[in-house]
């Protein structure tokens, strides 16, 4: 008797969400590391206003992604440390389901942090970056990304070297995202057309890499 | 699980050794042909005869990644160490290959676009692939635990081949490449690309029929052998230690 | 073991086949090759080539076209030789020079008038350790021909005609202004424009920043011929370029790549039987 998908994955988003309210740990960690990465960006550019168009969107996604690692990191190594892990996969729950509740949960994290990223660079980059595309388009490359995230990471918790591993592993795979995204993004802020056939093509990867990880997920906690 | 551990290394089977003979002179004659039987270029000079490689060396990294991706599914499925092994050889001859791949075409490129490097599509993918393979090996000297290795590299590598695919497929996907076609109608942009006329046909499908076939499979089955003894090695230790 | 060495016979015997029917390769490209030179073959033309040069004869117009690779310091005295050598003559200096840029170097521009019957035109540029030279003789005595490429001083235009007249004036002291109106053919070089006088008939094309020119007294009618196998010679001859050393640098990193997989093969093979031995000799002293 499993207890039923959609119940187990909400207990355990409110699970991680309410571990989050409680420490503050990750999302804090997250941001801050996102708002270091858009300073130093900015430093370390020098961008006149034609180049930061078209430097800006991969600014965010590459701040994004960064900051995403850190906290499939931590948000994976907390679980195993803990022994957190081996007592879901002894619960009567369907991997599939501790999947989808641990994809769900960074996802939201990296979510949170992508929100207050845009702001902040409309803000410090002065650019329209609060632009209901660009916001969909971040959501759907952040899902996108925490999914494939969330199941290489818990293999590299299980390595020796896992700190390190994890972008090894992750941002080669990972790079369907990263292009797709920020050729979407940097199309809506530049005014150019071809922005909504990135964003199909990366709203289809993610359709792919999303049920390739639900398949799988089953292999990589098996022991 | 039980086996018996050989000391001695098993002798190689006779089809392995000739098949490596075959391999070994499959390579000679190959390069012969390029090398001196083919016509040089006119246009493009004697270092279009790289080609005779680079494009071959491709199609092994084809065949090997394959073998990584099926090794990985079919272990999923059965559980059998073996097909593991499988995936493993794939992955470490495919990357030589997909290197092979990589720097004959880059040193091809330099004289024919005067520039070892530029951020073309394919190029781009081909480069990412081989990052791929070797994030591959990277994680799995990171995993102790064998069955557990097993796994996590059998998902990789189905998500490694993705790679393989996009780089085969990218110039219908993004047709802004400058790289040329040589069998089917070449990108408006190409550069350096040349007419598969009979002569380049000869010496390019006996190299294309060896790397697509011997070169892995032989190299393959070498390294196949290699972990087989690596694996049974650990368990002796294991044993040794035990006792 | 038997059957091992069929195979590899028959594979052998594959390779060799496919070797045998790679080697007859013998395509007819429209090119003469003359070492690393490349001439295009001029169709209608007598072909007259040997080692040592690419020469084409169209009989009717007695007129020679030959691209030779000469030792000389400069190109003026190397298209000079290459003339003297042509014509079993010594030839005087030229009757007009210039140099233009092409895309392939810089090339010197000679016209020679060597009797009553005989004028030349010459192109050539510096390549490796001599010139490459492409010179045309006409020996019709009805009729003077001049061959030649002027840079455009504005290389907007895609007209040649100021350096037409440039010619026209120069060479035949006749401005543009007195030819009889302009004609426009196209032909396997490009398209031309024909001026016609009585006795001298002027054309001219644009191909990159250069304007070609073909002057021809008297009229005998073939300027267009002879201007077009002329600027199909200097337009489409190419030097296949030597890479070879790149073709051994690819090859080097494939052995080496192949190598070094072989070689950790066997490397790792003899750390494991070394390992193995090492584990049975504790074995046998635990005993």
């Amino acid at each position: 008797m499993t207890t039923p998908f959609l119940k187990c994955v909400l207990a355990i988003v409110a699970k991680d969400l309410r571990a989050e309210m409680r420490s503050r740990e990750l999302l804090s960690v997250m941001a801050l590391f996102a708002l270091l990465s858009i300073l130093v960006f900015s430093f370390a550019l020098e961008l006149d206003r034609a180049a930061r168009a078209e430097a800006v969107s991969g600014v965010l996604w590459v701040t994004l992604i960064f900051a995403s690692l850190l906290g499939l990191n931590r948000s994976l190594a907390q679980e195993s440390d803990q022994g957190n892990l081996d007592a879901l996969l002894l619960a009567p729950v369907s991997r599939s389901a501790i999947f989808v509740g641990k994809f769900a949960g960074n996802s939201i994290f990296t979510g949170i942090v992508g929100l207050l990223l845009l702001p902040l660079m409309t803000v410090l980059y002065s650019m329209q970056m609060l632009d209901i595309r660009v916001i969909f388009t971040t959501l759907v490359g952040i899902v996108g990304f925490c999914s494939i995230g969330t199941l290489l990471a818990t293999m590299t918790v299980h390595t020796r070297a896992r700190e390190a591993l994890l972008p090894i592993a992750l941002l080669p795979v990972a790079l369907p995202f990263l292009l797709t995204a920020v050729r979407a993004t940097k199309g809506v802020l530049n005014g150019a057309p071809d922005w909504q056939v990135w964003l199909q093509l990366l709203a289809g990867i993610t359709v792919i890499y999303v049920a390739l990880c639900l398949l799988l997920y089953g292999f990589v906690v098996e022991e | 699980m039980a086996k018996e551990v050989a000391f001695e290394a098993a002798p190689q089977p006779r089809l392995l050794r000739v098949l490596t003979a075959l391999t070994a002179l499959g390579f000679l004659a190959t390069l012969y042909l390029g090398l001196v039987v083919a016509g040089t270029d006119i246009e493009q000079g004697d270092i279009q005869r790289i080609f005779y490689i680079h494009m071959p060396s491709f199609f092994g990294a084809f065949t090997a990644f394959g073998a990584t991706v099926v090794g990985g599914l079919l272990y999923l499925a059965r559980k059998n160490d073996a097909w593991d092994r499988i995936a493993l050889a794939g992955a470490e001859v495919g990357l030589a290959f997909a290197l092979i791949n990589l720097l004959t075409g880059a040193i091809w490129a330099r004289p024919i676009w005067n520039t070892w490097w530029t951020w073309d599509p394919r190029l781009t993918s081909a480069a990412v692939m081989c990052l791929i393979y070797a994030a591959y090996l990277m994680l799995r000297a990171g995993i102790d635990d064998m069955s557990r290795k097993r796994n996590f590299m059998s998902v990789y590598g189905i998500f490694a081949f993705v790679s393989v695919l996009t780089t085969l497929f990218i110039i219908r996907i993004v047709p802004e490449t400058i790289h040329p076609v040589i069998v089917g109608a070449s990108p408006q942009n190409a550069q350096g690309s040349f007419e598969a006329t009979s002569g380049v046909v000869t010496a390019l499908a006996p190299s294309m029929l060896l790397w697509l076939t011997l070169m892995p499979i032989t190299l393959m089955w070498h390294r196949y052998r290699l972990e087989t003894r690596r694996e049974a090695l650990d368990q002796k230790m294991i044993q040794a230690l035990g006792d | 073991m038997m059957n091992t060495i069929i195979a590899v016979a028959i594979m052998l015997c594959l390779l060799l086949a496919g070797g045998a029917s790679a080697s007859d390769h013998d395509e007819t490209l429209p090119y003469y090759r003359m070492g690393a030179v490349n001439v295009p073959i001029l169709e209608g033309w007598a072909n007259q080539s040997s080692a040592d040069f690419a020469q084409f004869e169209l009989t009717e117009a007695q007129a020679t076209i030959r691209t030779a690779f000469v030792s000389a310091n400069n190109g003026i005295d190397a298209a000079q030789a290459e003339l003297g050598e042509m014509l079993g003559m010594d030839i005087d200096g030229p009757v007009y020079s210039d140099k233009v840029n092409l895309a392939d170097g810089t090339w010197n521009v000679l016209a020679f008038d060597i009797d009553e019957a005989t004028t030349a035109s010459s192109m050539a540029r510096r390549s490796e350790a001599g010139f490459i030279v492409i010179n045309f003789v006409e020996r019709n005595p009805a009729a003077r021909t001049v061959l030649v490429a002027i840079t455009q001083a504005d290389e907007s235009r895609d007209v040649a005609d100021p350096e037409i007249a440039r010619m026209t004036e120069a060479l035949a002291g006749v401005g543009l202004t007195q030819f009889s109106g302009v004609e426009v053919i196209d032909l396997a070089s490009g398209t031309w424009r024909v001026f016609r006088h009585p006795e001298l008939t002027a054309m001219g094309t644009v191909f990159g920043n250069e304007s070609y020119v073909a002057l021809q007294e008297g009229q005998p009618g073939d300027l267009a011929t002879l201007a077009d196998a002329y600027n199909r010679t200097l337009l489409g001859f190419f030097v296949t370029p030597d890479n070879s050393h790149y073709l051994a640098l690819g090859l080097a990193v494939v052995f080496l790549i192949l190598g070094t997989l072989v070689f950790s093969f066997s490397w790792r093979s003899r750390g494991i039987q070394r390992d193995l031995a090492l584990i049975q000799q504790l074995a046998q002293s635990e005993d």
